[in-house]
Order: C-alpha cells, then sequence, then structure tokens
C-alpha cells in the first residue's frame, strides 16, 4: 500500500503543477487557438487544419483582431455570442461538468480502492 | 440490487434517451442572437460610391451574402430577381471575390440588389456568416429568418 | 442471378437457424453438427456472391451500381464491396458466421452456438428488411455505375475496414463465453482460457485495424493528423480500451480464480460497445468523415439489437452468483495493480464515450450545440491514462499474491525518471514533452533492465515486455512530433523557380508540373525539391480529377528522413501560381513503428511454449 500510494501521490503532485504550468504557456498562442476552434462546414476538423472559405475567413478576421490588440478570450467570448456554442471544442464553463467528471473519477476511484483494502 | 447493474442499466437509460433523439432530430438551427453591424450600414456602395440611405429602406429587407465562385449562389439569382421585381429591397454582399470576376457576374446575370458591398469577410463574420449563398430577413431592425444555403420558393413565397 | 441467389441464401439460412431452435433437424434428417454447419455457410456465402457480383461488374445488382464503375480497377471493384452501408452490415454478418464456424471447430457447445446464430439472425433481418444490397435492377445494360468515391480508391481502404470489423465482430466469441459461464455457472478454467484467446485475436485485429485507420486518415485526409477523437475514432477506441483491459483481468482469473466477475462484465461490455458504436455512425447522430447517408428504420434496428444485448448482461448479472467483493488478495501484489488496471481502463473507456454522446445530449437538454474535440479529450482522457503508463512499469514486477517491498528499486526508478525529464525540459523548453518523458521513462527504464537480466522460457513475458515499451515509445514520439512539427505555406510562381526558406533552414524549390491522364482520373502533379544540408528530396503532391463524378481529390506527398518526415499537399493552383502547404514531422515514423511494434507484440502470446 505504501509503494503505490507514495507513488499516487507523488504523480498528483507533479501532474497538476505542471498542468497549472501548461495554461501559462505562451508558444504559438495564435496557431494552438485555431485548433479550439470547430469548422462548422467540415466535419469535425478545427479551422487551423481547414482550407474551406469559412476557416480561413475566420483565421483572417481573428488575426487582425488579435493584431489590433484584442485578447484572445474576448475574441473567443465574441465568437461564441455570434457563432453560438459549437464553434468552440473547449465546452464553456456551462459544461463544467465534463472537466469535473475525470477528476471526480479519480477521486472516486482512489477511496473506493482505499476502503475495499480497508476492508481486507 | 446489485453493484454491478448499475452500468447496464444506465446503459438502457442512454439508448433510450438516443432513441428518442434520433426520431426527434431538431432540423431547425437557432437563430443566434446576433444584432446587425454598423458596418452594414456605413459601407460604400460599389456603384455610386455612398453608403447606405436608412431612408430609402423600408420595414422590411433582405440581406444576401454571394460570390461569383458559388455556384448555389448563381441557382437562387433568379429568386432573388423575382423579389426585386416586387419592389422588395435586398443588400448584397459580395464575399471574398475577386472585383473583375465580381463585376463579369453582375453584367452577365442580373443585379437584383439595392445596395451592394464589397466584402473582406468582416461584415461576414459579424453576422455569423457560415457559407455562401447566405440570406437574412430583416423587420424593423431584427432578423427574423436565416437561410443557410440556396433560397427555395418555399423560402420567399410569403413575401411575393 | 447473384440477386436472387444472395437472397435466397438468407432465407435458407433464416429458415435453418429456426430449425435448430426448436430442435427439429431430426426431422429434416439433419443432424444438429451439419445443421450449425450449414447455417454458418449459409452466412458465409452471400457476402462471396456479392464479391463476385463487383468482380464481374454485375448492373443488375443495385449495390454494384451505386458502389462502382466501369472502368474503375479491377481492384477497387472487388472492395467496394464493404464500401457502402448494405456492403458493410454484408460484411458483419459473413464475419459473424465466419467467426461461429471456426469456433464451432474448437467448442461445439450448441448452447453457446445458439446464441451466436441467434445474434446472427438479428443482423440478416435488418439487413433484409431495411439494407439489402441484393436489389434486382432491371434494363441495367447500358448502365456504367456512378463510381466507388475517390478518397476511398487507397490501399488502406481495403484492409482497414475488414480488420476493424474482424476486431468488433472477434469480441463476439468473448461475449456468448461469458454468457454461458454465467448462466451455466461454470467457471472452469479452461472456458476463461478460450476466452483470453479469443479476445487476444480480436485486439489483435482491432488494434491493426486503429494503426491502419490512422495511418490512412494520416497520409490520405491532407491535414498531416493522425488522430482527431472524431466520433468515429472514438467508437473504436472505446471497445480497444475494454478489450485490453479484457485481456489484463483475465490473466488475474485465469491464474488465480479472481476478479472473475470483472472480466467476464467487461467481455460482454466489449461487444457491446463494438455494436453500439456501429449502431452512432450509422445512425447520422454523429457528424463525421465517416458518416453514411441513412434512413430512420436503420437506427432503429440497431437499438433493438443493443438493446437486446443491455437486456442479457442485466439478467446474466443478476443471475450470478459472484459478487464484486469476493475477491481476495494482497495490498501490493500483481492482482491488486490489475485490478487498478481494469478501473482505470474503463474509466477512460467512460471518457471517451461519455465525451462522444455528450453533445447529442446537450442539443436535449440545454438547446445549444456543444463540440468536444481535442482540447477536452486530451485533457481528460490523458489524465486518466497517466496513471496506468505509470502502473504498466511497475506492474510486471510485482509477484503475486504476495505483499511485495521493493521500495528500493521503485524510488531509483523514480529518480531516474525525474532526472530525465527535468532535463527533456530544459533541452526541449517544452512542458508537454517533459511531462511525456517523466510518464513513459519507468517504462523504458524496466524495459531496459529486463535485457540484462536471464531469459525467460516462457514467451509470455516477452510479449507483454514488447507491448508496454511499444506504448512508451509510442507516446514519446506521439508528443514529439505534435510539439515539434513545423508548417509552411509557399506561394510559387509559376514562370520563375521560387526558392524559399522554411524556417530549420531548408531551401524549398519548384521543379516541375506534369499533367497526366489515367484510366479513370486526371492527374496534376507538382514537383518539388527540398535541399538539406547537401542532400536533396522530391516531394509531389498533386490533384486528381476523377470520372465519372468529376470529385477533385489532394494527393499528399511525402519523403522520409530516418524517423522524420516532410508532408507536402497542393492548397491551390491557378493559372500563374501554386500555393503549397509543407510540413515537418519530426519523429512521426518512429509512432508508426511502436504502432506496429505493439500490433504485432500479442503475437509473442500466443506462440505455445513447446
Amino acid at each position: 500500500m505504501k509503494i503505490f500510494k507514495s507513488i499516487y501521490n507523488l504523480f498528483f503532485i507533479i501532474f497538476f503543477s505542471l498542468f497549472i504550468n501548461i495554461s501559462l504557456a505562451n508558444v504559438n498562442q495564435l496557431q494552438d487557438y485555431y485548433k479550439t476552434i470547430r469548422c462548422l462546414v467540415c466535419d469535425g476538423q478545427s479551422i487551423q487544419e481547414s482550407d474551406t472559405e469559412f476557416a480561413i475567413n475566420l483565421k483572417e478576421q481573428i488575426q487582425k483582431k488579435y493584431d489590433s490588440g484584442m485578447d484572445l478570450k474576448k475574441i473567443n467570448q465574441e465568437l461564441v455570442n455570434i457563432y453560438g456554442e459549437e464553434i468552440s471544442f473547449s465546452p464553456s464553463n456551462n459544461h463544467i461538468i465534463l472537466w469535473v467528471l475525470p477528476l471526480l473519477t479519480l477521486v472516486l476511484i482512489f477511496f473506493l480502492v482505499r476502503n475495499k483494502y480497508r476492508k481486507n | 440490487m446489485k453493484k454491478s447493474l448499475i452500468i447496464p442499466i444506465i446503459g438502457l437509460i442512454i439508448l433510450g434517451v438516443s432513441a428518442f433523439l434520433f426520431f426527434n432530430k431538431n432540423e431547425e438551427r437557432d437563430n443566434k442572437n446576433v444584432t446587425l453591424p454598423s458596418s452594414l450600414f456605413d459601407t460604400v456602395d460599389f456603384y455610386d460610391m455612398k453608403p447606405l440611405n436608412q431612408k430609402e429602406l423600408d420595414d422590411f429587407y433582405i440581406v444576401n451574402f454571394f460570390a461569383s465562385w458559388c455556384k448555389p449562389c448563381l441557382a437562387e439569382h433568379p429568386l432573388l430577381m423575382e423579389l426585386q421585381s416586387k419592389g422588395i429591397k435586398i443588400i448584397g454582399i459580395n464575399f471574398r471575390d475577386d472585383e473583375e470576376n465580381f463585376v463579369k457576374w453582375i453584367n452577365e446575370h442580373g443585379n437584383p440588389f439595392f445596395h451592394i458591398i464589397r466584402d473582406d469577410g468582416s461584415i461576414a463574420y459579424e453576422m455569423g456568416l457560415i457559407g455562401v449563398p447566405e440570406t437574412f430577413f430583416i423587420e424593423n431592425s431584427e432578423i427574423q429568418k436565416k437561410v443557410q444555403g440556396p433560397l427555395f420558393y418555399e423560402d420567399i413565397q410569403k413575401y411575393l | 442471378m447473384i440477386s436472387l441467389l444472395g437472397n435466397l441464401s438468407f432465407y435458407l439460412t433464416l429458415f435453418f437457424i429456426i430449425i435448430f431452435y426448436l430442435g427439429w433437424g431430426k426431422k429434416i434428417f439433419l443432424k444438429d453438427q451439419v445443421l450449425l454447419n450449414l447455417i454458418y455457410l449459409g452466412g458465409i456465402i452471400p457476402f462471396i456472391f456479392l464479391i463476385i457480383g463487383f468482380t464481374i461488374s454485375d448492373f443488375s445488382i443495385l449495390n454494384v451500381i451505386q458502389n462502382s464503375y466501369i472502368d474503375d480497377p479491377l481492384f477497387f471493384k472487388i472492395t467496394s464491396a464493404w464500401g457502402s452501408h448494405e456492403g458493410s452490415i454484408l460484411l458483419w454478418i459473413f464475419l459473424i458466421n465466419f467467426f461461429g464456424f471456426i469456433f464451432l471447430k474448437s467448442n461445439n457447445n450448441f448452447q453457446i452456438h445458439k446464441q451466436i446464430i441467434f445474434i446472427s439472425s438479428l443482423f440478416i433481418l435488418y439487413l433484409l428488411l431495411s439494407s439489402n444490397p441484393f436489389v434486382y435492377v432491371e434494363n441495367s445494360s447500358e448502365i456504367a455505375g456512378l463510381g466507388l468515391n475517390p478518397i476511398l480508391q487507397h490501399i488502406l481502404f481495403v484492409i482497414h475496414p475488414p480488420t476493424l470489423f474482424l476486431g468488433y465482430i472477434g469480441l463476439i466469441i468473448p461475449f456468448v463465453l461469458a454468457s454461458h459461464i454465467l448462466v451455466k455457472k461454470d467457471f472452469s478454467q479452461n472456458l476463461f482460457k478460450q476466452m483470453l484467446f479469443w479476445s487476444k485475436i480480436s485486439w489483435f485485429f482491432l488494434t491493426f485495424g486503429i494503426v491502419l485507420g490512422s495511418y490512412w486518415a494520416y497520409s490520405e485526409l491532407g491535414w498531416g493528423g493522425w488522430w482527431f477523437w472524431d466520433p468515429v475514432e472514438n467508437i473504436s477506441l472505446i471497445p480497444w480500451l475494454l478489450n485490453t483491459a479484457l485481456i489484463h483481468s483475465l490473466q488475474v482469473s485465469i491464474k488465480n480464480d479472481q476478479l472473475k466477475l470483472w472480466s467476464l462484465n467487461l467481455a460482454l461490455y466489449s461487444f457491446i460497445a463494438a455494436v453500439f458504436g456501429t449502431f452512432l455512425v450509422r445512425s447520422n447522430l454523429i457528424v463525421s468523415v465517416h458518416s453514411f447517408a441513412t434512413d430512420p428504420l436503420r437506427g432503429l434496428f440497431l437499438i433493438v439489437i443493443i438493446g437486446y444485448l443491455l437486456l442479457v448482461t442485466i439478467k446474466l448479472n443478476i443471475k450470478s452468483a459472484l459478487h464484486f467483493n469476493q475477491d481476495t488478495f494482497s495490498l501490493v501484489s500483481k492482482e491488486s495493480f490489475l485490478l487498478l488496471n481494469n478501473i482505470f481502463f474503463i474509466a477512460s473507456a467512460l471518457t471517451v464515450f461519455i465525451g462522444t454522446i455528450y453533445p447529442l445530449f446537450s442539443e436535449l437538454f440545454f438547446e445549444s450545440s456543444v463540440s468536444i474535440g481535442a482540447p477536452y479529450y486530451n485533457f481528460a482522457f490523458n489524465i486518466l491514462m497517466a496513471p496506468i503508463i505509470l502502473l504498466m512499469a511497475f506492474a510486471p514486477q510485482v509477484s503475486w499474491n504476495k505483499n511485495e517491498n521493493k521500495n528500493n528499486k521503485v524510488w531509483i526508478t523514480i529518480l531516474i525518471t525525474s532526472a530525465i525529464s527535468i532535463i527533456c525540459y530544459f533541452y526541449f523548453e517544452n512542458i508537454y514533452f517533459a511531462i511525456a518523458s517523466f510518464v513513459a521513462s519507468p517504462i523504458i527504464i524496466q524495459s531496459l533492465i529486463v535485457i540484462f537480466k536471464k531469459f525467460h522460457k516462457d514467451l509470455r513475458f516477452y510479449s507483454q515486455w514488447l507491448a508496454h515499451l511499444s506504448i512508451a515509445i509510442f507516446i514519446i514520439a506521439a508528443v514529439y512530433t505534435e510539439q515539434f512539427d513545423q508548417e509552411e505555406n509557399f506561394i510559387f510562381e509559376k514562370n520563375g523557380s521560387s526558392q524559399l526558406l522554411m524556417s530549420n533552414k531548408n531551401n524549398v524549390y519548384l521543379k516541375n508540373i506534369k499533367d497526366t491522364s489515367y484510366s479513370n482520373y486526371q492527374e496534376i502533379l507538382v514537383e518539388l525539391s527540398i535541399l538539406n544540408d547537401e542532400k536533396e528530396y522530391i516531394l509531389s503532391p498533386s490533384k486528381n480529377i476523377y470520372q465519372p463524378s468529376g470529385q477533385v481529390t489532394n494527393e499528399v506527398s511525402t519523403v522520409n528522413q530516418w524517423f522524420h518526415q516532410y508532408y507536402a499537399t497542393i492548397s491551390s493552383i491557378e493559372s500563374d501560381r501554386v500555393a503549397i502547404n509543407l510540413v515537418y514531422k519530426p519523429m512521426i515514423n518512429l509512432l508508426w513503428i511502436s504502432a506496429i511494434m505493439l500490433v504485432f507484440s500479442i503475437f509473442l502470446s500466443i506462440i505455445k511454449r513447446r
């Protein structure tokens, strides 16, 4: 019990501290942002991958706004207001359950296993 | 109840809901609450180089996105001409087009538009354009209906 | 003629199935064994008929008209047999009966086969009532056919769907075995061993099928990606995850009679997941590149089939004498690690499942359609898989049913791993790759240690060693290629030979533009030359225009540099200029190599020790 508990705790700590760093990573922000915007006339691609007029236009307009100083959060909010939630591959906070579920699962598993072993 | 029954029962529920969804598919897309962008009224007409005179607009008018490279736009063109003949004002927005091709297209097929704007994509963006052709029916400065794709007779019947 | 024979064969099969069920074999002078063989053959033959129909371009069959063209190359004419919805259902039926037929050779328990032929009959009814390829068309002498979609005219398309289907339908054997075990309460080891064998077979085909599909998308669709979390990809991933868990869980059930209820339920759910996935694709509820055009009856029928399978599962679990808390094993033993393994795999499968169907449900409840793609899955799926990967490194070292106490070895591995990942972080300056190296290093370290130890006579050890090592290499290659790839868009003026620089200091030239006509398409090819350190690489992307549809496809061109690859497509061709999209994908070849290593690693565990 000691070993895998330690491994697990170590993993948790490292992973989560790194995860916080991820959101601050600033490599090629715009291209990465395009990957989170869905091309509405394609079959599930992002606008980054697609070369339809829709995708190219959206990329150009977003680039213009980005270059004029608008930050990505505002651009995203505007985009969602105009095109609806389906334009973004990152579900909004209305669907917080999606983001919480994996973490909840992990915690649940941890406690289930711990209790099972307590019984034994 | 046994723990191992939880998953299959949830599975059946999901199946049931899928079946329900399957037979009640909502084909209509919501009309997003898009406000008419100011650029629609500020951008000058291609021919007379003047911005839209809002006094000349009726309570009801149409905004139509088109392009010379767009085949379905050609298909719906006769319907636009018919709407124009009935006195309905259509604002034409030429979406991401080559100027020469656009002029040729208008000269060849006819101009159903009361006001033509050349758009590099920014007006389209602000109105939530999915792709050309796309038509917005405006009543009292609000978007009443949006048709994505070429217009069919049923779409314009009541306005004729 | 062929349409007639095809339909006749199905009716005859259904007839025999009814006879078999009622036990009236004697009345028609057929022994049960013979009857079963006839039933299976009856399900196998129609597919062969359809292939013959495509080979000779028999346009009196509607399906042949809809999916092939008189001038299509013969090879693709044959493979069009499973290109349509009807053809693929026919392939399902063929495979169910094919597996049943082979299974009959090693296990002729009629109770088990009764269930197989019942499931087969459901699919046959489905075909006959809503998706029959054998529709007779009169006056067909003038018809030349509508042609096969050009995207599908590729060697990989020939192998990818049948391979995947072999994987999905192979899972039917573990399903009926588990069903039998629970009903008869016969927990003999032999039955579990059979289940393990067949689940390994289906795992091979599933893994291979997924890798092929991924490679096909990479080389055909022109986006440079190899996994898109597309709904159809997800629904092949879910059975794969459950199948993998099944293989691991069964080892415990066979060795120590533990985790039996886990193994049996995993067997049931693997097959259900495969069938449910099929439903989801064909019902058009999900939009993807793989969508088929459908009619509502098809979706309904598949709902019925899945409903049946779920009801069976419920009934079996109610009746089973097993409970989840019956197992007894030590806290730190292989059994407990594999139990954790089961839990995490199921959680991952559930996450992918929820992500896939959530958009449908959000439309119902929130009236807005959410899009779930890579950002979500990269977060959720990776969080749940990471513990498994770490477990993978240490579990093989842990003994059965004993409290392990190898603290020192574990701490040393963790220390080395941390050192490696910190070095990676500073050298590559990339956080994702550092995490990947942290997660994958323990396995690689342990694998290296194994090489220096003595040779295991039991080859199954090396099967597991190779499989786990492949996964570790795969993770490293996958994260590396996604983090460090480069993409450039060039425009070349046709009348000059432009020279442009790519960001890693390569020179790219336009060499030539060729226009060629083939039997059913016209090809416009652009030849590019990349000069990199005295070495020249030639790329030839093209645009193909197909007859009779006029459809245009973008053909990708790739060239290799050890583990790395250059990848080019034509963005557009105009009268005076050509726009090219060039991608540099480092380590992508290592990704494919490790994937193939994984696929074939399973064979080491099937070879019997002499």
